[in-house]
């Protein structure tokens, strides 16, 4: 069945939700299963230090004070380094230090941490991978040697059909409404209130694709101007009327 | 910039709209301008995980495999069948078939009761043939505390749902919308594997 390829999902439950790591023609299962069980690991010890549900993580402890920036694991830095840099590119609209509570990066770190889990995998004699972190998609290859990836968007309002389908060439984050209620902070207004329903971003590095994804949806077409305008990033959002926009590279399937 | 590069793609139902292009500036190179750049953390970070003692968790891996679906016929392998049937017999009974075999008509599976955040729940999934068309929560025991029973008021509903929704096209992952609950996803599977799915 030339539809279905040969592919294997491991499930790894950590950071409160399921991370899906699926391979696609694994040619030695022993590499295979001991990469997963890195990425495994790697995925615990990046809740184990970013966890802001976890009073003891490093981070919940920085957040209150406990912990200087140089007394947290050098990670740490690392990733308010990169928040930094998604910040200046949103125009703002990205802001981990604006958040009620004290400097809050887990915006970044999902799609950061599933980022460094491809990475795992990369060397793996496989035709393509996918690792998904509750809808925050990295990836690499294809479900064989002739095709890329695919992957369906869910409409905000109605989850049992897809706004549209994409071709996955990277990595694909989405924020908005229908996932956690209305979470998502806009650092201008200082309100919990979203611009749009539904917010994707593509690009080669899942960490800057979460930090986009969640900007844009709180500040809506402006920032999409700006992702426009770094190399290798689209985006669509999905607006409370189910209207849509994208940016002109966006990699729709036509269906 | 006085371009007009987004483009409205209209409704969700005209996405079949031209996608026109505006002859675009030269793009920000991210990872030159910015030196946000993957494998940087990724070496470093990595090598120190792989050596680190993860703490005890409850993390399961469960392997489910899409062509090969011989553990997974459960009561109704026939693979044995094929020393004692007629010839013709033996040949829709190869190991890649068995699993046509098993998963014909309208039936259900639940899967095992599992742990979830906030306490235990089954996945019960109705198939016809080897299309879901049915995903719901067989058994769930959140405690009744309130925020258990608000997320799974609001996140049950969507994972039932994107259950359905991903085996309708030809796609490898679902994106958006997704409070996804390990233990939703950990039973869904046991029970798409019951029904040779």
């Amino acid at each position: 069945m030339s539809e279905v390829a040969s592919s294997t999902r491991h499930l790894i439950d950590v950071m409160g939700t399921v991370v899906t790591v699926d391979l696609f023609h694994v040619s030695d299962n022993d590499e295979a299963r001991d990469a997963v069980e890195r990425v495994r690991a790697l995925l615990v010890d990046v809740d184990r230090v970013f966890s802001t549900y976890k009073a003891s993580s490093p981070v919940s402890r920085l957040r209150r004070g406990e912990l200087t920036l140089g007394e947290t694991p050098p990670q740490v830095a690392d990733v308010l380094d990169l928040c930094q840099q998604a910040k200046t590119l949103t125009g703002g609209w990205f802001d981990p230090w604006a958040l009620p509570g004290g400097v809050d990066p887990t915006g970044y770190v999902k799609g950061w941490a599933a980022q460094l889990a491809l990475e795992e995998l990369r060397a793996l004699d496989v035709t393509g991978a996918i690792v998904n972190a509750a809808g925050d998609i990295a990836s690499f290859g294809g479900p064989d040697l002739e095709s890329n990836f695919r992957t369906g968007i869910v409409r905000p309002d109605d989850p049992q059909r897809f706004a549209a389908v994409v071709e996955l060439r990277g990595c694909l984050a989405t924020s908005g409404e229908a996932e956690r209620g209305a979470h998502l902070f806009n650092p201008f207004s200082h309100t919990f209130v979203s611009a749009v329903a539904s917010a994707s971003v593509t690009g080669p590095n899942l960490g800057v694709c979460d930090a986009f994804a969640t900007a844009l949806s709180v500040g809506g077409h402006d920032v999409m101007v700006l992702i426009d305008k770094v190399d290798g990033y689209e985006a669509m959002t999905l607006d409370f009327a189910g209207s849509m926009r994208a940016t002109p590279g966006f990699a729709f399937v036509r269906e | 910039m006085k371009r007009s590069p987004i483009v409205a793609v209209g409704t969700v139902v005209g996405l079949a709209s031209v996608l026109s292009f505006h002859s675009s500036p030269a793009k920000i190179s991210l990872s030159a301008a910015t030196g946000v750049s993957t494998t940087q953390p990724v070496t470093t970070t990595t090598k120190k995980q792989t050596t680190t003692t993860a703490p005890a968790t409850t993390t399961t891996t469960a392997r489910t495999t899409t062509t090969q679906k011989q553990s997974s016929t459960g009561a109704t392998t026939t693979a044995p069948a094929t020393t004692t049937t007629a010839p013709a017999a033996s040949t829709t009974t190869a190991p890649a078939t068995t699993t046509t075999v098993a998963a014909t008509g309208v039936r259900s599976a639940t899967g095992p009761s599992v742990n979830y955040y906030f306490g235990v729940l089954s996945v019960k999934v109705t198939a016809n043939g080897k299309k879901i068309t049915a995903v719901t929560i067989g058994t769930i025991n959140d405690g009744g505390n309130p925020r258990s029973v608000q997320v799974d008021q609001y996140a049950i509903p969507i994972l039932e749902q994107e259950a359905v929704a991903a085996q309708s096209s030809n796609i490898q992952s679902v994106s958006g919308a997704s409070y996804t609950s390990a233990g939703f996803q950990m039973s869904l599977q046991y029970a798409l594997k019951h029904l040779g799915i």
